[in-house]
């Protein structure tokens, strides 16, 4: 099972049980509360998986660092390939 | 290393986000189960607003990205040769 059907699969049970609750198909008698609850789960979720995204951001700008050995070991690199570069006869 | 302005953004945007969570689940979630004549409704609008407000919100992105896509790809755009 590829991860796209797994997750197809997941998105798709969720789907039908929201649809369940919300449009009442199955006649089931729930609690009028639940139905409160249940009709604005989509847009919920997404406002969820927003605010997550922007904590997110937000806490990757602040905790962000230099990275000071490997800046030096990429210029020890470009030193080195230019001197090789220099002993084989090209012009920098 | 971020800078103290980078550190103060940051920590806006978490702070931003979690406050946005904490209302919009007491909204959606807790609402529902509190007595329609509590004190507490007083400080939410009605229902409907919480699907409206950030369809309208989401509109709006989509529309800003749109006119900045169409801008930058209008502004790179090649000139054409002539012959």
């Amino acid at each position: 099972m590829t991860k796209l059907l797994q997750w197809l699969l997941g998105v798709s049970i969720l789907g039908v049980a929201w649809g369940i609750v919300t449009f009442d198909i199955l006649d089931l008698r729930l609690p009028h509360v639940y139905k409160e609850v249940a009709w604005p789960m989509p847009v919920y979720l997404l406002v969820v998986f927003g605010c997550y995204s922007l904590a997110t951001v937000g806490y990757r700008v602040a905790t962000f660092n230099d990275c000071e050995e490997a800046a030096k070991e990429l210029q020890a690199q470009i030193q080195e390939a230019k001197d090789d570069l220099k002993r084989k006869g090209l012009k920098m | 290393m971020a800078t103290g302005a980078d550190q103060a953004v940051g920590m806006g945007l978490v702070g931003f986000s979690i406050l946005l969570f904490a209302y919009y689940t007491v909204w959606v979630i807790v609402l529902p189960f509190v007595d329609s004549d509590h004190e507490i409704h007083k400080y939410f609008l009605p229902r409907e607003y919480s699907v409206i407000l950030p369809g309208v919100a989401a509109l709006i992105l989509i529309l800003c990205i749109g006119t900045f896509i169409g801008v930058v790809t209008w502004k790179n755009r090649k000139p054409k040769k002539v012959d």
